[in-house]
């Protein structure tokens, strides 16, 4: 959200700065710091023993200790072959006597980089506790020499429930995010740089680095199907419009629907809000693949459409040229369908969270706007609707963002049901109707083509970046954080 | 005198009308489901609407478990996995809005910047390296593992929360602060009662999560030990290519199953979202 | 030179490490041997059954076997996924068998060869018990990969014989002239690599799977019997063309069987019980009907699919996972698929047995057998060709544009051929 406050230059300047007075405290700490805050650099409790805060003495040494047995017991492992990616092949023999295989010690290109990896962060990590550790033993250091209170153990912990009670509610969540997303994030990255493909398969095969040639070969550069380049254009062209027409719809359905529910001529709002909701109780994947079931060539409207006519009157006037309506598996069709398929299913949450937020709708400034005879539509735009979009405002860039990597409702209604007719297109196991993420995803379950499928997989990132600088500059200007508080 | 009633009440009619088409509208799929689960005919019915022969067979069938359709024990297991992904992820959530909202720190931006850098990686690419930290961890094939995939990176989501807690009077914190509040007990006893409705958003939507997934919930329980799955992987399955014609109405009668008790559960925690607001401080 | 000199130790070997063998393995027997076996759903029960009865023949060994849900035709992407969480016994269908042993995923049969001698057997006797075909498509570089367990996993032509006489089906033409007299229509998958190869595999075209994992296709010219490939795709349109013709979406053929449209279709076993229910006492089946061909009728052809038990190449007790998997593709096995599932066996003496050739669709696959053919294609075939048949299939080319179907043939061959990235 801080880029919408400033300009990318000015984030990333901050950003610089901050680093700057990070190991500027580092290096004043280190100089200007007694024996033991020097003796800190090597052993971490040294510190807290001298100020005489000894259960923190204890922590850190033992976090110490963890880190260096995670060091020579882990990481060690793999860290030295992170540079070849591994290179024994693996080998057994049938061991009669016992009716087992025997391995050999064989290398897993795969484990190699994701416990590397692994290994950079908490290295990244244990060297930042390192540096603010000594830092903080400087800092107590000061307060001896000023003769000021040092806090007890107990008082440490009490002011995590006070002016440190951000870093009791971040902790955990953080090193959640940590372990199961940015570590795979960044393991995702590194593959775009190896040859990680059929060919290449851990744990029989080893795989290794390739630098930049997936890229060049995404881009024209030889070595893929000729139709890639064609296929890519056109499934991102696709992305784009389906991920705009995803989001605004359900976005702007979703407060029409509340707005109608919570209208105060309506009747037994709350049943009625109740229905919409047994939409959203359904499970995805039952009510899409059921959908799915519900259009498709030989289903049930199919069949009604038929009975009554509509798909012979379609077929007279060249809408369709087959003897269904193909509703699901014709471009065009699909595309339409799709979009609708998702306000079905998006617009009841839209509507739960518009209903939500406008409950909370400040009354005072509705108050004195009727009081001034506003019509109910002037106070829709210049209130309701401003404070709709500054709440829920940056939940719309990444709603686009997410539908972008929309994959259950693309994948439920497509999947098995959808063939391209366009032999280019299938040339390059894409359709019309998938995504970039639907298409990565067949190719990584289908052809285990995981090299491209990063490097796609950056590109992807690279567009939903580019267009959240791009919202969050122009869609959302200047700091309203604090407007409405 | 009376006409002007009677144009209001026309108005009123015509209102409600609307919302009961689009209601319709909006249900005509689900009474589909409803009554394809009580046909007889154990395939798809393609030809009408409603089922030719009504019977209760899919649910029997349900719950007398076969090799295939274990439907008890997925239900079971299911609602164990989405009561710990609930109390973890809306913990989570909350933890990081407030964070967010309310308090002021050094890192507040940066995190806030990686939060929104994080969002915009496509997340199925990274669900083999999701699978084998979980494997090095030894939690494939566990609940706890599933538990993890759905509830670690759960604060990510805090966005929505965090527009919540922004509109929640700042004022009203600085008084508690003064009065020597703690910052836990302003964000347990004044800013989470404050916001109910967004508590409730973010308990349902993450008990939803388990129900939803096949996707990461077929990587990880892949030990093929149909007893062990979720109900979205079991229901997954009936729809195999050798299996649908005998299991689809099943398939159709596990989906109305799982939706009653989240049905249910809407419902009561709808009661809560208008009451939260209403008697809340807001408004003062 | 090599290969002489193994035939002639190997015997000798085995002589020697049998009659040690007995011993150790039983010094060993106090641990517990621990294995899964993957197996389709609708099998559970007869695999556990067996699996009981496995144990049962080795008493002075401790088992502890569990048995897991991995549908034949899924299980190569699950397999793949995590080959060392992967079961150590799994069945296949057997298009999936290349992509399996270049991911190490099966166990090199040939090396583990002496475990077999525990059951008394070589894996000649194994080769030697189920049809060739299967061994065949079993095999890779000569070498056995999977002991083979179905034969059934190929299509025919089931029918109404009430409605249509055994003339009818002999030829497309009659068949659809006989289906649109009856107000019935025809259905056939053409949206599959798998289904509409047929048509070219009849005319004597041929694909083929090349060491580097590319596939070779010669569709878009001319066939050894001295067929275009334009030809082909003619006569395929006449049929599609043909009001009394339902193209169905692979997958759904028995949806419509039983929704009772269709007169006639061609799928495969798994669809024999819903046939049977909707055509009552019409319920036949046959070998696939002859199509035309410029001004010839060829007989259609199709593709011979086998399904096969194999164990899993990081295996650890693979031993006893060989000796399972074998144990599970036997003679006695095969009858028992055969008896509680309706399975085609491979093995030869279960498929002369009576009972088998007196079943209507297995009939009716034997006597496809000598027209069908192992499909031999790499990865990159299905999409372009699961295209090429929709377009056959929603007429988007004409019968009289022979430069549009060249182009569309041209393509196909182009997409299919491509070296895998």
């Amino acid at each position: 959200m801080a880029a919408q406050e400033k300009t990318t230059a000015a984030v990333i300047g901050g950003f610089f700065k901050a680093i700057g007075a990070f190991f500027a405290d580092f290096g004043t700490a280190v100089a200007k710091g007694d024996a033991f805050v020097k003796l800190s650099l090597v052993w971490m409790g040294a510190g807290y023993v001298k100020r005489k805060q000894y259960v923190k003495a204890v922590l850190m040494t033992l976090l110490e200790i963890a880190v260096i047995l995670f060091t020579v017991k882990f990481a060690m492992q793999y860290v030295p072959k992170f540079g070849s990616l591994g290179t024994i092949k693996m080998e057994k023999v049938f061991n009669m006597k016992t009716m087992k295989s025997e391995f050999n010690d064989y290398d897993n290109s795969f484990t190699i980089l994701l416990f590397s990896l692994f290994s950079f962060v908490v290295w990244f990590a244990a060297v930042i506790v390192w540096i603010k550790n000594v830092v903080n033993v400087y800092e107590l250091q000061k307060l001896e020499e000023a003769g000021k209170h040092i806090n007890t153990f107990k008082e440490d912990l009490r002011s995590l429930t006070e002016e440190k009670f951000h870093i009791t509610l971040l902790t955990l969540p953080v090193l959640g995010v940590v372990v199961f997303t940015l570590i795979p994030i960044l393991l995702l990255i590194f593959v775009a740089f190896t040859n990680y493909d059929q060919q290449h398969m851990p744990p029989t095969e080893l795989f290794s680095w390739v630098g930049f040639n997936n890229f060049v070969s995404l881009f024209g550069g030889g070595g893929l199907t000729s139709t890639f380049g064609y296929a890519f254009v056109r499934v991102l062209g696709w992305t784009l419009v389906w991920a705009f027409f995803a989001t605004f719809t359900t976005y702007i359905g979703g407060i029409l629907l509340s707005l109608l529910l919570n209208n105060k001529k309506t009747r037994l709002p709350k049943m009625w809000r109740t229905l919409f909701i047994v939409t959203i109780a359904v499970p995805q994947f039952v009510s899409l693949l059921l959908v799915r079931n519900f259009f498709s060539n030989g289903g049930i409207v199919n069949t009604i459409c038929s009975n009554i006519g509509l798909t012979g009157f379609l077929r007279s006037i060249g809408l369709v040229s087959t003897s269904y309506i193909p509703f699901l598996s014709a471009p065009g069709w699909a595309h339409v369908m799709i979009i609708l398929i998702n306000i079905w299913i998006g617009v009841p949450y839209q509507m739960l969270i518009a209903t939500g937020v406008l409950m909370n709708l400040p009354s005072d400034q509705l108050e004195s706007a009727r009081v001034d005879g506003a019509t109910n539509f002037q106070i829709f735009r210049k209130i309701t609707m401003p404070y709709l979009l500054f709440v829920t405002g940056p939940a719309l860039v990444t709603d686009f963002v997410k539908n972008i990597n929309n994959f259950n409702v693309i994948y439920l209604l497509t999947q098995d049901v959808y063939t391209t007719t366009n032999q280019a297109m299938a040339n390059s196991q894409a359709k019309e109707v998938d995504l970039l993420v639907t298409w990565l995803f067949r190719l990584t379950q289908d052809y285990y083509n995981y090299k491209m499928a990063s490097a796609i997989g950056i590109i992807v990132f690279i567009i939903c970046a580019a267009f959240t600088l791009f919202a969050f500059n122009r869609m959302i200007k200047g700091d309203k954080e604090g407007t409405y508080q | 005198m009376k006409k002007m009633k009677d144009s209001r009440t026309s108005s009123i009619v015509l209102h409600n009308l609307l919302i009961a088409v689009l209601a319709f509208i909006w249900l005509i799929p689900i009474i589909w489901l409803l009554c394809t689960s009580f046909s007889s005919y154990p395939g798809m019915n393609t030809s009408t609407f409603f089922p030719a022969k009504w019977s209760l067979t899919a649910y029997q069938k349900l719950f007398h478990p076969d090799s295939v359709a274990q439907f008890p024990q997925w239900f079971l297991n299911t609602f164990i996995i989405a009561c710990f992904t609930c109390a973890i992820s809306t913990m989570f959530v909350l933890m990081v809005a407030y964070a967010t909202s309310v308090m002021r720190f050094k890192m507040r931006k940066p995190l806030m910047n990686m939060a929104v850098i994080l969002n915009l990686f496509p997340g199925m690419l990274s669900m083999i390296a999701v699978y084998f930290t979980l494997k090095s961890f030894n939690l494939t094939n566990s609940y706890a593992g599933l538990i993890m995939v759905y509830s670690a990176s759960s604060g990510l989501g805090y966005l929505i929360a965090k527009g919540f807690f922004d509109t929640v009077p700042r004022a009203l914190c600085e008084a508690a602060r003064i009065d020597g509040c703690s910052e836990a007990r302003i964000f347990f006893q004044m800013v989470l009662p404050m916001s109910r409705p967004i508590v409730v958003y973010t308990v349902i939507s993450s008990f939803l999560v388990p129900w939803m997934d096949f996707v990461y919930a077929k990587m990880i329980l892949n030990a093929g030990i149909s007893s062990k799955y979720t109900v979205a992987i079991g229901l997954y399955k009936m729809l195999d290519k050798s299996l649908i014609n005998n299991y689809f109405t099943q398939f159709c009668a596990g989906g109305v199953l799982v939706s009653v008790p989240i049905s249910i559960l809407f419902m009561i925690m709808q009661k809560f979202y208008v009451e939260g607001i209403t008697g809340g401080a807001v408004k003062g | 030179m090599k290969k002489v000199v193994k035939k002639v130790i190997a015997p000798a070997l085995a002589v020697a490490m049998a009659a040690s063998c007995t011993v150790c393995v039983n010094a060993e027997a106090d641990e517990t041997i621990k294995l899964t076996v993957w197996g389709a759903e609708e099998d559970q029960n007869l695999l556990k059954e067996l699996t009981d009865k496995f144990q049962e023949a080795y008493p002075d060994q401790t088992f502890d076997i569990q048995i897991g849900v991995e549908s034949e035709s899924t299980a190569k992407d699950t397999v793949l996924t995590d080959v060392e969480a992967a079961a150590d016994v799994f069945s296949f269908a057997d298009d999936q068998l290349a992509d399996l042993v270049k991911a190490g995923a099966l166990l090199k049969l040939d090396d583990y060869a002496d475990a077999l001698q525990l059951a008394g057997k070589t894996l000649d006797d194994v080769k030697a018990a189920n049809v060739d075909g299967s061994v065949e498509a079993a095999s890779l570089d000569g070498s056995l990969y999977a002991f083979p367990r179905a034969a059934d996993n190929g299509y025919f032509l089931y029918y109404d014989s009430s409605v249509l006489t055994e003339e009818d089906v002999a030829s497309w033409d009659s068949l659809l002239a006989a289906a649109d007299k009856a107000g019935k229509k025809v259905g056939m998958t053409l949206a599959s690599g798998w289904y509409n190869a047929s048509f070219f595999y009849g005319a004597g075209f041929t694909t083929g799977l090349n060491d580097d994992g590319t596939t070779s296709i010669d569709w878009n010219g001319t066939s050894a019997d001295g067929y275009t490939g334009v030809d082909v795709v003619k006569g395929m349109l006449e049929i599609t063309g043909n009001p009394a013709f339902m193209a169905i979406a692979d997958g759904d053929i028995s949806n419509q069987l039983a929704s009772g449209n269709l007169v006639a279709c061609v799928s495969g076993t798994w669809d024999g019980a819903t046939a049977q229910e909707v055509y009552g006492d019409g319920y036949a089946a046959t070998k696939l009907p002859t199509f035309t061909v410029g001004d010839a009728q060829v007989q259609q052809g199709s593709v011979a699919g086998y399904k096969f038990i194999g164990v899993n190449g990081y295996s650890e007790n693979s031993g006893w996972a060989v000796l399972l998997a074998e144990y599970l593709t036997n003679e006695e096995s095969q009858q028992a698929f055969f008896d509680q599932r309706e399975s085609g066996p491979s093995n030869k003496n279960v498929a002369a047995s009576d009972s088998v050739k007196e079943n209507v669709a297995l009939g009716a696959l034997a006597q496809q057998a000598e027209f069908a053919q192992a499909q031999k294609v790499g990865g990159k075939y299905w999409d372009p060709a699961q295209t090429f048949g929709e377009l056959i299939a929603q007429g988007t080319l004409s019968v009289d544009d022979d430069a549009a179907i060249q182009e569309a043939l041209d393509n196909l061959v182009d997409g299919v051929s491509a070296p895998l990235e």
